[in-house]
This record gives structure tokens, C-alpha cells and sequence, in this order.
């Protein structure tokens, strides 16, 4: 089995010839290819050529045609902070005032910002990998996108003190991540992973999450799918035990548990849904490779019967982790077969 | 607090509504309560009601932020710019150190612990070790509270305790939390306590003053 055939037949409930191993490598890959992460983070070129070098190095079955997660918004208008060795910040952002959302455009994928860039990463990825790996885009969820519009503290606010013009804000997101996601499907990805980290119970109440993203998760996903994405993957970090259940309703095939969840609990919530995780972030940089190892094995173990499963990370690799802690992820699916 | 139910200041504060909850601070303070009874008992009750309400799975910002914004917007009206806020508990310095920038963790602990009766000195975010150890001996802190939502702030953290006590100053409890910072064991950052939330690191606090004493 390639790559591809291991996560269809993970995704379907089959049996793989082994469990897929996807690690969530994004920034960390510029080392391996022996860039900097300004150049990585800019330049689609110099992207994919380090995600194929990691791909090389560490023989996992995904690539991801992934920036970071100011993407969408400095292409709707935010202005970034960069820095040398670090992911770039919002220094200003692009809807100060959510009262003049009518005076912001939609981003044109083909031209606004970094989004030509990961076209183009995701373009190059595909001609290198074909349909032997998984190639990975990424498009930011409407709730993660409307918070990086108007800065964390002011959209929570806003959906408090103003729902209706919060609702309108998403809206606008939804359609920024509808519009990203079916380009990046033309340029060449098998799917787009959705990130939504300011979803998480951490940020918002599972009821809050039911009645304003839920329905704009469907929305989004129910379009990608149209475009041809080959699964809807949800990745929501932190503590999602309680909003885990209601995936199924958004669409979502593939979902991502971090570490706070055990896999027992992420198994009950989602019984039909192929999962991927959950090995601690932080491990990748502290922890000695025969924890990693464990961990891993354990994680084997404990989806041995059930399948559906895809080893990684809780959620992206740091970008100090350590390369022999990513090698015994990967060669923990090898040693179980 | 005088005869006047503390009961509806919690209330107004724990469902956020702002305005309410300065109106009744305001009659409290005019029906004769001292400012310090309406921070003991509505603010600090308040907080304590919220974090009943918060578990590690359950706890939600949105919540916390609009209590906190509630509870900030009455601590302005009791205590305006240049007027002395009550300390009743000491001051601790809170910061995001350097090489992170995300501060709304920060700005979270800020509300609770204003609300718990400390005293708070924020200094910012990316702030470097130096600045933050400075502040810790010029304010006569108890304890330095640091919040990292990057791994990469690690080895940071990991300088504060030698930063400290090259001032003198061996006896200031640190914390840290935050995403990142709380993957790790205390040991690994060479901190005190490692806390999952806000709550947790008042709860720290609170503790060792009360050892203390």
C-alpha cells in the first residue's frame, strides 16, 4: 500500500497494510531542508522543497502545503510582524472596527498576501509526491480566522456584546476559508486540514461552539467536499472531549485529538470516525526517544481492534523538536506492523 | 458587607453585565461599604463562583473574560488612575516572556488575580527575563507569574530563577502556564508550580501566603 491507499483504508474502517503515521511536521521542516523559517514561511518554493526533504528523512505517509496561522488574515489585509526564528504575529490588524466589515475584500487566493505562495508549495508538492502521499493544505476555521480579523480579546467580546454583527464577521470568515480551501484543491492538495484552535472548549463553551461554528464547519466542509477534497479533517487543539460528539454533524471524517484526551475517551465520542493523535507536543523537543517510542505503542495498542487511526502528534511538532523523537514516532508503526 | 446582599454584585459580575455591576458598587459605596468589603466579598466571590464553574475540561475564556471585564470596570470605578489599589494579598508581576507574544493568557490571570485581592504588575509581552526580575525587586514582589503558549519560551523560563536571585531575591515564588508551559513538569522549568489554570495559580498563591502566615 502507498500512503494514500493506508489513510483511504484507515478513513474507511479496512485494514492498512500498517497504521498510518502522519507527524504534524509544519516550520519544522525548514531545518530539514536546510532553510530558514522566513524564507519557509514566504517562499512556496523553498516550502515544498524542505517538506520533501522531511518527507525523505522521516518516511511518514502526509505533506502539508502549510504556512502558519496569519495566512488568511495579512492576505485580508492584516499587517504581520516577522521574526528570524518564530511564526509572524498580527501587528495590526485587519478589521479594527467590526462595524466596517463592508470596507474589507474577500482575498483572492491567486493574488493577496502568502496565499499565491502556498498555492504554488501545494502545486510543487503534488508534481513530487503524486498520488503515492497525502499532500495537506490547510485553511484556518471561521471562528480561528474572524479572531485573527479582529485580535482574540475583541471577537470574544464582539460575540458577547454584538452577536449579530459577530455572525456577520463569520460569515465573512466562512467565505475567506471556503475560497482558500477549493484553490488550494486546484493547486493540487488531496484535502485541506481545517484548524480552528480559537474553537476549542479553552476559548469558547460547547454551546457557544454548537450554535456559531458548528453550522459555518458544515457549511465550510460540505464545500471542500463538492471541490474534491478526499476527507473533511478537523483539527481543534486543547481539551475538545465535550465538542468531540458533534463533529460527525459538521461533516468530519478525520479528527484530530490532542493530548489532554485519552484515547479512550476520543474512541467513545467518535465511534465511526477515523482519529489521528495524540502524542504530546513537547515530548517531540524534551522527552528521550524511548518514551516517544512508548507512548506511540501504547497509542498502537489501544486502537489495535477498533482500526480507524492514524498516529501523530496532539498537534504541530515544535519547531525545536528533536529529530530522533519524530524518527520513533514513525518507526513505532514500523516495529508494530 | 453592611447589611446590603453581596449576593447581586456576584451575580452581575459572573454574568459579565458591566454596567450593572459599577451601578451596584456605586450604591454599595454609598450605602456606606468599605471598598475593600466590595473587593473581598463581591469580586473575590465572584471569581470563586466562576472557577466552581470551570474545570480543566470545561474551562472557556469567553466566560472568565467577560466576568474579568466586569470585574476591571468595577476595580476602575472603585480604585480610578492614581488613587492606591488594596494589595491585601501582596503583588505579584505577571508577564509573557520574551520571544512570545501571545498575552491573552496574561491578560486572563491579570482579571483573576485583581479580582482575588493581589496586586498586579503587568509587564507586558515578549518581556525579556532582566525586566521581569527587575520589576519583581523594585515592586517587592511575592511571586513572578509567566505565561507561554510556544514551546520555544522554555528555555527562557528556565533563566528566571538564577535571574532572580542574582538580586536577591531566592524567596519569590515563580509560575508558569499557558499552553506550552503547561506540557512541562515544575522541575523541567525550574518553577515553582505549573498551573492548568488562572485559578490554579491564585489557588498556589493563596496557599503559600497561608503557609507563610
Amino acid at each position: 500500500m502507498n500512503s494514500i491507499q493506508r489513510i483511504t483504508a484507515a478513513l474507511n474502517g479496512e485494514s492498512p497494510d500498517r497504521v498510518p503515521v502522519i507527524a504534524q511536521v509544519f516550520g519544522r521542516a525548514a531545518s530539514e531542508g536546510g532553510a530558514g523559517l522566513g524564507a519557509y514561511l514566504r517562499d512556496g518554493k523553498t516550502l515544498a522543497r524542505c517538506q520533501i526533504a522531511a518527507l525523505e528523512r522521516y518516511g511518514y505517509d502526509a505533506v502539508f502545503a502549510l504556512m502558519d496561522t496569519s495566512v488568511e488574515t495579512e492576505a485580508a489585509g492584516s499587517v504581520l510582524t516577522y521574526y528570524k526564528d518564530r511564526y509572524p504575529v498580527v501587528g495590526t490588524y485587519a478589521l479594527p472596527d467590526a462595524r466596517h466589515l463592508d470596507r474589507l475584500r474577500q482575498p483572492d487566493p491567486e493574488r493577496d498576501g502568502r496565499m499565491p505562495e502556498l498555492l504554488r508549495a501545494a502545486g510543487i508538492l503534488r508534481e513530487e509526491v503524486g498520488d503515492e502521499t497525502l499532500v495537506v493544505g490547510c485553511v484556518l476555521g471561521p471562528l480561528t480566522i474572524t479572531t485573527q480579523l479582529l485580535g482574540m480579546e475583541k471577537a470574544l467580546y464582539l460575540a458577547v456584546d454584538e452577536p449579530g454583527l459577530f455572525g456577520d464577521v463569520l460569515d465573512f470568515a466562512t467565505g475567506v476559508a471556503t475560497a482558500f480551501g477549493r484553490a488550494q484543491l486546484d493547486a493540487g492538495v488531496h484535502l485541506p486540514v481545517v484548524f480552528d484552535p480559537s474553537a476549542s472548549p479553552a476559548a469558547i463553551p460547547p454551546q457557544v461552539f454548537r450554535e456559531i461554528e458548528l453550522p459555518r464547519l458544515r457549511e465550510l466542509f460540505s464545500a471542500l467536499k463538492a471541490a474534491g477534497s478526499a476527507a473533511n479533517w478537523l483539527h481543534i487543539a486543547g481539551p475538545s472531549a465535550s465538542i468531540l460528539p458533534m463533529f460527525p454533524e459538521a461533516g468530519v471524517e478525520i479528527a484530530n485529538f490532542d493530548y489532554p484526551i485519552n484515547a479512550g475517551t476520543a474512541m467513545n465520542a467518535l465511534p465511526e470516525t477515523c482519529l489521528d493523535g495524540n502524542i504530546k507536543p513537547l515530548s517531540f523537543v524534551t522527552a528521550p526517544i524511548e518514551s516517544i517510542a512508548l507512548e506511540a505503542s501504547a497509542l498502537l495498542d489501544a486502537f489495535s481492534s477498533r482500526g480507524r487511526f492514524i498516529l501523530s502528534s496532539g498537534c504541530e511538532i515544535p519547531l525545536e523538536a528533536e529529530a530522533e523523537n519524530i524518527a520513533a514516532m514513525v518507526g513505532a508503526v514500523q516495529v508494530s506492523g | 458587607m453592611n447589611g446590603r446582599p453581596a449576593g447581586r454584585l456576584v451575580g452581575l459580575l459572573m454574568d459579565g453585565d458591566r454596567t450593572g455591576a459599577v451601578d451596584e458598587a456605586r450604591k454599595l459605596v454609598e450605602a456606606g461599604v468599605r471598598k475593600e468589603e466590595i473587593v473581598s466579598g463581591g469580586l473575590e466571590v465572584a471569581m470563586k463562583g466562576l472557577e466552581s464553574k470551570c474545570t480543566l475540561e470545561e474551562f472557556n475564556l469567553l466566560e472568565i473574560m467577560i466576568a474579568g471585564r466586569a470585574v476591571m470596570d468595577v476595580m476602575r470605578f472603585l480604585y480610578p488612575a492614581g488613587t492606591n489599589q488594596p494589595s491585601t494579598k501582596g503583588t505579584v508581576v505577571i508577564a509573557t516572556p520574551e520571544g512570545d507574544v501571545h498575552d491573552l493568557g496574561k491578560n486572563i490571570l491579570r482579571f483573576v488575580l485583581v479580582a482575588e485581592g493581589y496586586r498586579v504588575v503587568d509587564c507586558g509581552r515578549d518581556c525579556p527575563i532582566a525586566t521581569l526580575a527587575d520589576a519583581a525587586r523594585d515592586e517587592g514582589a511575592r511571586a513572578v507569574c509567566v505565561s507561554g503558549l510556544i514551546t520555544s519560551v522554555i528555555p527562557v523560563v528556565r533563566q528566571l530563577r538564577g535571574s532572580l536571585a542574582s538580586r536577591g531575591l531566592d524567596g519569590v515564588g515563580i509560575i508558569a502556564g499557558e499552553a506550552a508551559l503547561k506540557q512541562a513538569a515544575p522541575e523541567d522549568l525550574d518553577v515553582d508550580c505549573v498551573c492548568d489554570s488562572a485559578f490554579d495559580a491564585a489557588n498556589w498563591l493563596d496557599a503559600t501566603r497561608e503557609r507563610r502566615t
